[in-house]
């Protein structure tokens, strides 16, 4: 083997030295030949002759011998690559064209494969992530839950078929300070095993002891301690100031790990004893049906899931016979870590497979131009083909120089792919998801998204090169040479030309229609009635209870903030809540009526903090009853609950002075507002309680701060200054985040349908463009073929209107059939599309009788023109041209 | 042409040049000859056939090549067994008595 390789290098890198020592030899061996024959009395010459004869030609034998030398192939391979380089050099606007669109539908597919790869196909960034697990609580079958303290424990001390069972708490706000201005960050506060079980590798340090549960230690985040730190080598040991409190920091967590999951950007790690510190005024966390752990376990090596859920299955009959009031309905699940949240799961696979089926058409229909193309190309080369074959090439010859162009063509569009691609994901990365916690989701362009990209463009290469070298490479010689066009088979309609051009339209008449969906989606989903008015509202966030306000503090200062807002001028009100709407969910329970029978399932609530004010500077209105008027923490619980909540629990009666419990807590219900979306836009109504800021504080606080909204007539930004300098005044240490006008944060509540139409706008584009230039390219390519038949009928009369009706004709034909094939198909695939499209149906019908009648118009105009042009000409200068 | 027949051959051809090559060094019209001469007559092997098999043998390291000069005064290549050569010429030697054998038994067989 070593010895063929090195014949291979010689054969290669001193091709001369060998050619030349081939070439002596055979001089030799005719030398000797003719020796010999001389010897019998021949003159030199007729010897010389006699030798080459018995020898069978010089330039013959060192062909065959070429032919076994090791590296042929290669040197074959790369023969053919500058023979198909030339080629296109010589044809650089075909092959711009060419290069451009496979680009497009390369980069594409490789954008959508880097959203895939980032947030389907990774693998959790631990180590062994094959055995790592993420738990979750079911309720009657219903996805999913946290888990509560106790039922973590049991599970951490019961369950056999793991070694190991690790409990975090996922967004644990804090503020770091220290030089600098005071950095809200989000960490985890984490069981003590939690990186024994994760294993993520550590760039400093070490994860927790097993008797630290309740240490003041810290592992920071890589990017904290580069951005903050300096990436100073020397931080452990060192003390920082976490909302307040020292910590020693223990370790560095490598940059790759930022938490099990892989959109949540957490920065700091501390022992989950320290929660009550951080999360202060929080007494719940020990109760039994409070689910707030997230879970992760290590399956023992050797224990299959099937073994490990079994004995889930197990444990939960246990625990629903020894705690019958929270956990009768028990179920676990559990899924690989760094899988997709199971609740969003279908929702986001959805998205994403009918995003991938929407990219490979549009490549199918850049490859099905690029066919077109081609064959255009084949059929001007019969010429030189025939002429090859006539000479002696094999017709598998001129098949690989065919497929070598192809492929040469398509990998220069995947190389132009690439940068494409990085601008494209740098663009959706721009992209904001309405979430008051910082998310990564950034998408790189990684070593997987290569090799996709050039397996890609290899395939597509021998896909479009194949049918038209197939048909170039079998066309006969002798017609060729003769100067007909094989290819052409004039009046003939299915012709592979045309096969091509209804696939394409069809393809792209799918990809329209749901563009046009998407589009349809935008405008219903940015005209949704949300409830509530977003212009003129200035918002702002800050977190008293990360600088250890209690909540009596809390409460006082965010009054006292509101009245000093509202006195700002230009302000006309100004009012408190713990979170806006339209923020993709925040706190909800179940809720039951008091006094009535209750209902089965309770009815989730969603939950908000208002003070007064507040619904006056959104501009909910209030139906009946009045608003909150600073309520006393002492005083009996009161609420304002919404249209949906009323009708819900009190039909035909009047909610006001009713009672409603969750939780041990029972509020009288003092006004009813009108509805407001409260997590999505898309979403059904859902029923909504405001609670008494001032009554929630102390028992169920905010832990992601407390935003303050000012309504002006005017820009709302006008007054932010004044806002911020009031914070300042009243507490110079406080942390302002998340400051943003209300129209702002609800144009980052239309990500999906925005995020959608965009993508489908910019594909259903790119394939109309593609289709259209096809359609023209045949078009004008089969006039080109007619110029004949056109010169001869309008030399014999014909009128212009009349030829050109001939083309439209075929034209038309061909655009009918394409429609008849794609409609069922986009019906087909705009059902899919049913979750993410907003108001409207997806069989909306104007989408499906506009997007016909103007990809019809489009196709017309593309073969319209060819035939204009036609009908142009001379006839007598076109009859003397053929 | 007949494709069996060219088979048949390329397969004995290797044997052949290995064998011719057991006794001495020869250039490649020598090896020609010494095929004619030990097969009295009945395998005329072209060259064409023949250099590239050379060729191959030296890539495969059964084949050593040097240029030497000839007893009738001229440069010629000669090719010589090296010890993988020999080893090979054993192993092609015993293959082709037994296909000697069992194709013997074959054909009589009927």
């Amino acid at each position: 083997m070593a010895r063929r390789i090195l014949s291979l290098c010689r054969n290669l890198l001193r091709r001369r030295a060998v050619e030349q020592a081939l070439d002596d030899e055979l001089q030799s061996s005719v030398e000797i030949l003719a020796q010999e024959k001389m010897k019998d009395g021949l003159p030199r010459s007729a010897a010389l002759r006699q030798a080459l004869i018995e020898l069978g030609g010089v330039e013959q034998v060192k062909e065959e011998v070429r032919a076994i030398r090791a590296g042929t192939f290669l040197e074959n391979f790369a023969r053919e690559l500058r023979l198909a380089l030339r080629t296109l050099a010589k044809a650089p606007s075909f092959t711009a064209v060419v290069v451009l669109t496979l680009a497009l539908g390369i980069g594409a597919n490789s954008t959508v494969f880097a959203m895939v790869s980032r947030f389907v196909l990774h693998t959790a960034p631990v180590g062994n992530p094959a055995t790592l697990v993420t738990l979750d609580t079911t309720d009657r079958n219903e996805c999913c839950n946290h888990f509560s303290w106790p039922l973590f424990t049991d599970v951490r001390d019961n369950a056999k078929s793991f070694s190991g069972v690790a409990g975090f708490y996922e967004l644990l706000p804090a503020s770091i300070s220290g030089s600098g201005d005071p950095q809200r960050l989000w960490g985890q506060a984490a069981s003590t095993n939690f990186f024994d079980v994760a294993q993520p590798g550590m760039t400093l340090g070490r994860g927790f002891r097993s008797d630290e549960q309740n240490s003041p230690v810290i592992v920071l985040g890589h990017r904290v301690w580069k951005s903050r730190f300096n990436s100073d080598p020397g931080i452990l040991g060192k003390s920082i100031t976490l909302s307040g409190h020292p910590y020693t920091v223990i370790g560095v967590a490598p940059p790759y790990f930022r938490g099990i999951d892989l959109v949540l950007d957490t920065q700091f790690w501390v022992p989950i004893g320290n929660i009550d510190q951080l999360l202060p005024n929080t007494s719940r966390f020990d109760q039994r049906d409070y689910y707030w752990i997230a879970v992760v376990a290590r399956l023992k090596p050797g224990v299959s899931h099937a073994e490990a859920a079994a004995e889930l299955q197990l444990l939960s009959q246990r625990f629903a016979q020894a705690h019958p009031d929270t956990e009768k309905h028990l179920g676990f699940r559990f899924d690989q870590a760094g899988s997709l949240p199971p609740r969003d799961k279908s929702v986001i696979l959805l998205f994403f497979s009918t995003l991938m089926l929407v990219v490979f058409l549009v490549l199918l229909i850049a490859c099905a131009n690029v066919g077109n193309l081609f064959l255009a190309r084949a059929a001007g080369r019969q010429h030189e083909m025939a002429v090859r074959i006539a000479l002696g090439a094999a017709r598998w010859q001129l098949l690989r120089q065919i497929l070598a162009e192809s492929v040469l063509l398509s990998l220069l569009g995947g190389l132009l792919g690439v940068p494409i691609s990085i601008w494209a994901t740098e663009g959706l990365s721009a992209f904001r998801f309405p979430a008051p916690v910082t998310l990564d989701l950034n998408v790189d362009i990684d070593y997987k998204v290569l090799i996709f990209t050039f397996l890609l463009s290899l395939a597509t290469g021998i896909l479009f090169g194949l049918l038209p070298a197939w048909t170039a490479a079998w066309a006969s010689p002798s017609a060729a040479l003769k100067g007909e066009d094989v290819l052409a088979r004039p009046g003939r309609f299915w012709t592979l030309r045309n096969l091509l051009v209804v696939a394409q339209i069809s393809m792209s008449l799918v990809l329209l229609c749901v563009t046009g969906l998407c589009l349809r989606s935008l405008r219903s989903a940015s005209s949704i009635n949300i409830g509530f008015r977003s212009s003129g509202v200035l918002a702002m966030s800050i977190d008293p209870r990360l600088h250890s306000y209690t909540p009596e503090r809390t409460v006082q200062f965010l009054d006292e903030l509101r009245r000093r807002i509202s006195a700002v001028p230009g302000v006309s009100s100004a009012g408190v809540t713990d979170a806006l709407p339209l923020s993709g969910g925040h706190r909800s329970d179940g809720f039951q009526a008091l006094g009535k029978k209750p209902l089965d399932p309770a009815p989730i609530v969603e939950l908000y903090m208002a003070s007064p004010g507040y619904l006056d500077t959104l501009g909910i209105h209030l139906l009946k009853g009045r608003d909150f008027s600073n309520e006393s923490a002492g005083s009996p619980r009161v609420a304002i609950v919404n249209q949906v909540l009323a009708d819900t629990f009190f039909p035909r009666e009047n909610p006001l002075g009713q009672s409603v419990s969750s939780g041990g807590i029972t509020y009288e219900i003092i006004g009813v507002t009108n509805n407001i979306k409260s997590r999505f836009l898309g979403e059904d109504l859902r029923p909504v309680l405001f609670r008494a800021l001032s009554q929630t504080v102390a028992n169920d606080p905010s832990f992601e701060g407390y935003t303050i909204l000012a309504r002006t007539p005017a820009d709302p930004t006008a007054v932010a200054a004044s806002v911020r300098s009031i914070i300042r005044d009243m507490d110079p240490t406080l942390a302002v985040f998340n400051e943003q006008t209300m129209e702002h944060h609800l144009r980052e509540a239309l990500f999906l349908p925005r995020l959608a139409a965009t993508l489908f706008a910019v594909f259903g584009t790119a394939g109309l463009l593609l289709a259209a230039i096809g359609l023209y390219g045949v078009m004008s390519h089969s006039v080109s073929l007619r110029v004949r038949e056109i010169g001869i009928r309008m030399a014999l009369g014909a009128q212009a209107r009349s030829v050109q009706h001939l083309f439209l004709r075929s034209g038309l034909q061909l655009t009918t059939l394409a429609l008849a094939v794609g409609l069922p198909g986009a019906f087909v695939i705009a059902r899919l599309f049913n979750s993410i499209l907003y108001g409207i149906k997806p069989n909306d019908a104007i989408t499906f009788i506009f997007i016909p009648f103007f990809l019809a118009f489009v196709a017309l105009l593309a073969s319209y023109i060819p035939a204009r042009r036609a009908t142009k000409l001379d006839p007598i200068i076109v009859l003397r041209y053929q | 042409m007949d494709e069996k027949r060219t088979d048949l051959l390329r397969g004995t051809l290797d044997l052949l040049v290995l064998k011719s090559l057991s006794l001495e060094p020869l250039h490649g019209v020598g090896i020609s000859q010494r095929i004619k001469q030990i097969t009295k007559g009945a395998f005329q092997v072209s060259f064409g056939s023949l250099f590239p098999s050379l060729h191959r043998m030296e890539e495969r390291g059964w084949l050593e090549a040097e240029w030497r000069t000839s007893e009738n005064n001229r440069r010629a290549k000669y090719y010589r067994l090296t010890s993988s050569g020999r080893a090979q010429l054993k192993v092609e030697e015993r293959d082709w008595n037994q296909v000697v054998k069992v194709m013997k038994a074959a054909v009589q067989s009927t």
